[in-house]
């Protein structure tokens, strides 16, 4: 070889020494150099944390008996990263297999729900039958990436049993997401009632397995790390099976009784009442504990279970349904009728207005205002003679229509704070403002000027005539709140904590569902006791005239109550109050409130019911049954009758 | 380099006593480091393939690169039996023979992932360009060795020519990587035939020309831009939305930076084993080593073709012909030129071009060429006495 073909050669030589000594450099510089900045975003990559919801706590009554709990279904899951092909096959053999409303389609359509995390194995069936399961798993190499394995869900023992109370559980969507922390999707949540309300409580601590995932995000292998999770603690409510039961009995009863009857006010042709919906609440009057909860129409919670089908949620929310969903107890807002007279009585005494010992003569009608407004009692009664006892025993709406109208004077005097004496004691007693309770519930309203003065504005924006005619506050407003009606709505709820605030001596108690918390091995973690939200004083005198009012509308013989409390034991004295109130273009809204044993009040029990007719004849029996069973006597046959006695 | 003058191969080398006294002389004189060599790396790249595959496919592609390995160790006995000289005359032979190979795959050949390089024959693919690099060497080879000395413009460009036809079909096979591989191998020839300076200049504007060209004409669009263009983007964030190629390169880039000084231990890199780095058995085989062997391992196995490289170089020095030379130096360029191609594309200092790493990258047809081309330059160096 020739020198020049040497130097040549020997220049290539340089060049490759050049470029392995570039690249043993950057070997360096990437692993031992800087490698660790790199290093901490390939771990990061690779691992991911899948979380996994522990069971949730159980929902239980006072006496301990699960009213939510969980069961172990058996779940068909198909893995994520099966080819299209096989996955399209297992789809049609599963349908085979399953039969029933299952379909190659359906199963697709399970799969791909958004609602199922993409990175776990897909639920494809919740309830898997056993006959199924054991195909399956004889015969794994037909169904490539299909597993049954054990998942926990939630179960009604009761059944629809005081479902709104308890509410339902659902899948969390995507704003929960991203408002919540500590979610995944396809975490489970609860969407109303205690399930809701107590969320944080019975959701316990989910699992979180930590696995080194591929590129495409699928998990690799046994978690790396996992960190357990812990069941969720269980609440014990005031709810007492029984009591709830017959609760629900009852009102289930006598609104399908009260639509076979007659609705007379409807006058020129023969109707029958509507009666869609109703509700009933039962409170410890010491407590404040809510220890039955009932609305009419009501809905199997347990359709919830695994995600409730389109057909179904379509069900539960046509109007023609009544909305079953809703809890009347609390998100229902009715005119109290002459249920709120407890509160007209309270502040015509308190205010001076007319005491509870005069006595005035109730011909049947007044004349009211300057337009000489003729009203008259419900039913044409004529009363004669009232005290304050007596018209509330045979509820003389004349009686208190004069209160509402001397209020009205008192108010149109200047003396404001004198003049809105009812709408004062009304607040004291918890209406127009939320109870507090921890499911969802409605404000009400307590009306007065300045109410109608906004709701005005709100109405004739533009038309300056309508809106000071109705921004004005006439007799008639105040008449009409003395006996409940006009603008007043409150929820049952609201009306029973008023009473048992009564029933109580006083106490405006802060009503609750929940009892306790507890672990789930029974440990208690937290106590709801009672709670008074302000002490309403009585005079002695006022009191009792109102008590022996209440005592006599149940067992004076011409108390309004009387026929539907007839053979109830004298030894557990029942007071209380009928209601009926009128509904503009509806029937009458049926309603009584009472609490029992009138010497040592223990429970008070309201229930209203739409377009029923009168309180005395369909709320009223509803009650009795109710008292019966919380008295420890066997609940007698509902009886639902015309009464010659009004309200 | 005692024949150097003659024109033409003795005709001497024809007798056959002769011929059987030189073959027991050259048997005598195998140079045992440049079969070890490639055997120990052959050996590192089963073991990288076999990790990077063995969770999703057990043993498939170990065991169809163990046989690569084993007819690609017979291929190179064989052509170690043959004496090279034979090719001085052939040349012209194997050259023409290959080009029919180069235009039928574009005829008949497989299409898969962009590039149609490849004859599918039963469950095998051959891959014709893998030995178009081998048959270019020993063609420009030959023809530098008959005109050494006297290598004018007209000669030159017929050099050119040799190796733009090749090229040319590669590059219609859409395989950028090996019509590098070839021009890099022709430029380190012509460097070492005596190519005169400003030859050399014009030679590389030719090329430069042809690269603007080719981008300006939108050959080079997409991928193949991107592709080349990906390694010049020093960012380290790795995003969803960037290339499928800048992802690649990230990917690798983070597999090899994530092994250390001695690497995460053989089968347990997290990307690896999880299948992060895509292609990763075949062009970015050298990732698995990085990231399972760190520094060390990686540095080791950069230290095998060093001394492989320098096995050749050496080689190419002794040469008792001006034809061994170049074939060595062919050879070296193109065992030289991949090495770095393909490391530095891992480590994100070379763009990604789909060129092997000799004797690891999965691949039988590149393993059994680069056996075939060791063989060679072992035949150079058995015969360098006689």
């Amino acid at each position: 070889m020739t020198d020049n073909s040497r130097v040549r050669v020997s220049i290539v030589g340089v060049i490759v020494v050049a470029l392995f000594g570039a690249l043993v450099a950057r070997l360096w510089f990437l692993e031992v150099g800087s490698g660790q900045t790199f290093e901490i975003r390939a771990e990061q990559r690779a691992v991911r944390v899948l979380q996994t919801e522990s069971p949730r706590g159980r929902i239980l009554d006072a006496s301990g008996k699960p009213l939510v709990s969980n069961k172990v279904v058996w779940a068909l899951t198909m893995n994520r990263n099966i080819s299209p092909a096989s996955r399209d096959a297992a789809f049609g053999r599963l349908a085979e297999l399953l039969g029933g409303k299952n379909s190659p389609q359906s199963l697709q359509k399970r799969f791909f729900d958004p609602r199922q995390s993409p990175l776990r194995p897909a639920i494809l069936v919740l309830n898997t039958p056993e006959s199924a399961r054991v195909a399956i798993l004889e015969h794994r190499e037909d169904f490539p990436g299909i597993d049954v394995h054990e998942l926990t869900v939630r179960t009604y023992p009761q059944g629809q049993l005081a479902a709104q109370v308890l509410g339902y559980v659902g899948e969390v969507n995507g704003d929960e997401l991203k408002k919540l922390h500590g979610y995944v999707i396809g975490d489970s949540i609860g969407r109303a009632g205690i399930e809701a309300a107590y969320e944080k409580v019975l959701r316990g601590k989910p699992r979180q397995d930590t696995y080194q995932v591929d590129p495409t995000g699928q998990p690799v292998g046994e978690p790396v790390k996992t960190v357990p999770g812990t069941v969720g603690n269980d609440v014990q409510l005031s709810i007492n099976i029984d009591a709830q039961k017959v609760a629900e009995e009852s009102l289930g009863e006598a609104i399908i009784k009260a639509r076979q009857r007659q609705d007379k006010s409807v006058k020129d042709h023969y109707a029958q009442f509507q009666a869609p919906a109703g509700s009933v609440v039962a409170l410890d009057v010491q407590t404040g504990g809510v220890v039955a909860m009932a609305s009419f129409p009501t809905y199997n919670p347990a359709n919830f279970t695994g995600g409730i089908t389109q057909d179904a949620w379509k069900q539960l929310n046509d109007p023609n349904n009544h909305y079953p969903l809703s809890n009347r107890a609390t998100q229902g807002l009715y005119a109290p009728g002459s249920t709120f007279k407890l509160v007209t009585s309270q502040a015509s005494n308190t205010n001076g207005v007319r005491p509870w010992g005069q006595w005035i003569t109730d011909p049947g009608f007044i004349i009211i205002g300057a337009d000489k407004q003729k009203l008259t009692d419900a039913n044409g009664e004529v009363p004669g003679p009232v005290d304050l006892s007596r018209a509330l025993t045979v509820s003389s709406d004349v009686y208190f229509y004069g209160i509402g109208n001397d209020f009205w004077n008192i108010w149109n005097a200047n003396d404001k704070n004198r003049g809105n004496g009812i709408q004062t004691t009304a607040r004291e007693f918890g209406f127009g403002a939320k109870t507090g309770v921890e499911l969802d519930e409605s404000q009400g309203r307590v009306p007065d000027e300045q109410w109608k003065q906004s709701f005005a504005k709100l109405l004739y924006k533009n038309d300056k005539a309508k809106l000071l005619e109705n921004s004005q506050w006439f007799p008639g407003d105040n008449v009409n709140l003395a006996v409940g009606q006009g603008d007043l709505v409150a929820t049952p709820l609201q009306l029973a904590d008023a009473y048992a605030a009564f029933a109580n001596g006083g106490d405006l108690l802060h009503p609750h569902v929940a009892q306790t918390v507890t672990t789930a091995q029974g440990a208690i973690v937290e106590r709801f006791g009672r709670k008074t939200v302000r002490h309403i004083a009585f005079d002695p005198g006022t009191y009792s005239a109102m008590m022996n009012g209440f005592l006599g509308a149940v067992n004076n013989p011409k108390g309004t109550a009387y026929d539907a409390f007839k053979g109830f034991p004298s030894l557990i004295p029942v007071a209380g109050k009928t209601g009926t109130a009128q509904v503009n273009g509806k029937g009458d809204t049926s309603l009584f409130a009472g609490f029992f044993p009138a010497n040592n009040p223990k429970y008070v029990v309201a229930a209203v019911i739409e377009q029923a007719g009168f309180g005395s004849e369909v709320a009223a029996p509803v009650v009795r049954r109710v008292m019966e069973q919380l008295a420890g006597l066997q609940p007698g046959p509902l009886q639902i009758n015309n009464t010659k006695t009004a309200d | 380099m005692g024949v150097l003058d003659a024109p033409f191969p003795t005709r001497a080398r024809a007798f056959p006593r002769r011929r059987e006294n030189g073959e027991i002389t050259a048997a005598r004189h195998v140079d045992y480091g440049l079969i070890v060599l490639p055997v120990l790396l052959s050996l590192i790249g089963l073991v990288m393939i076999y990790s990077s595959t063995r969770l999703h496919h057990g043993t498939y592609y170990v065991e169809r690169q163990a046989i690569a390995v084993v007819i690609g160790l017979v291929g190179m006995f064989i052509v170690m039996s043959i004496d090279y000289r034979k090719l001085r005359e052939f040349w012209p032979l194997v050259y023409v023979a290959m080009l029919p190979l180069l235009v039928g795959v574009l005829v008949l050949g497989a299409s898969r992932k962009g590039a149609q390089a490849w004859f599918q024959i039963g469950p095998l693919q051959f891959e014709p360009s893998e030995v178009s690099k081998i048959a270019v060497v020993i063609a420009i080879a030959g023809y530098c060795h008959q005109h050494r000395g006297d290598l004018d413009a007209w000669r030159l460009a017929i050099v050119v020519m040799l190796a733009a036809v090749p090229i040319g079909l590669v590059l219609l096979q859409n395989d950028l990587g090996s019509a590098f591989v070839i021009a890099v191998a022709a430029v380190a020839m012509l460097l070492v035939s005596g190519i005169r300076g400003r030859h050399m200049v014009v030679l590389l504007l030719l090329a430069l020309s042809g690269v603007i060209a080719a981008v300006s004409s939108g050959y080079l669009a997409g991928y193949r831009l991107d592709r080349l263009t990906t390694f010049a983007d020093n960012s380290t964030n790795i995003t969803k939305n960037a290339s499928p190629t800048a992802y690649n390169t990230d990917m690798a880039l983070s597999a090899v930076a994530s092994g250390g000084l001695t690497g995460q231990g053989l089968f347990h890199g997290t990307q690896t084993k999880l299948g992060y780095v895509p292609e990763q058995r075949t062009d970015f085989i050298f990732t698995v080593v990085g990231e399972e062997l760190g520094f060390v391992g990686g540095a080791v196995v950069i230290l095998l073709y060093a001394l492989l490289v320098w096995r050749l170089f050496r080689i190419s020095l002794l040469s008792s012909d001006f034809f061994g030379t170049l074939v060595c130096m062919g050879v070296l360029a193109i065992v030289a030129f991949q090495v770095f191609e393909n490391i530095g594309m891992c480590m994100k200092i070379m763009p990604v071009t789909g060129i092997p790493l000799p004797f690891m990258s999965y691949g039988g047809s590149s393993v059994i060429a680069t056996f075939l081309a060791i063989g060679l330059v072992t035949n150079v160096h058995m015969r360098r006495f006689s």
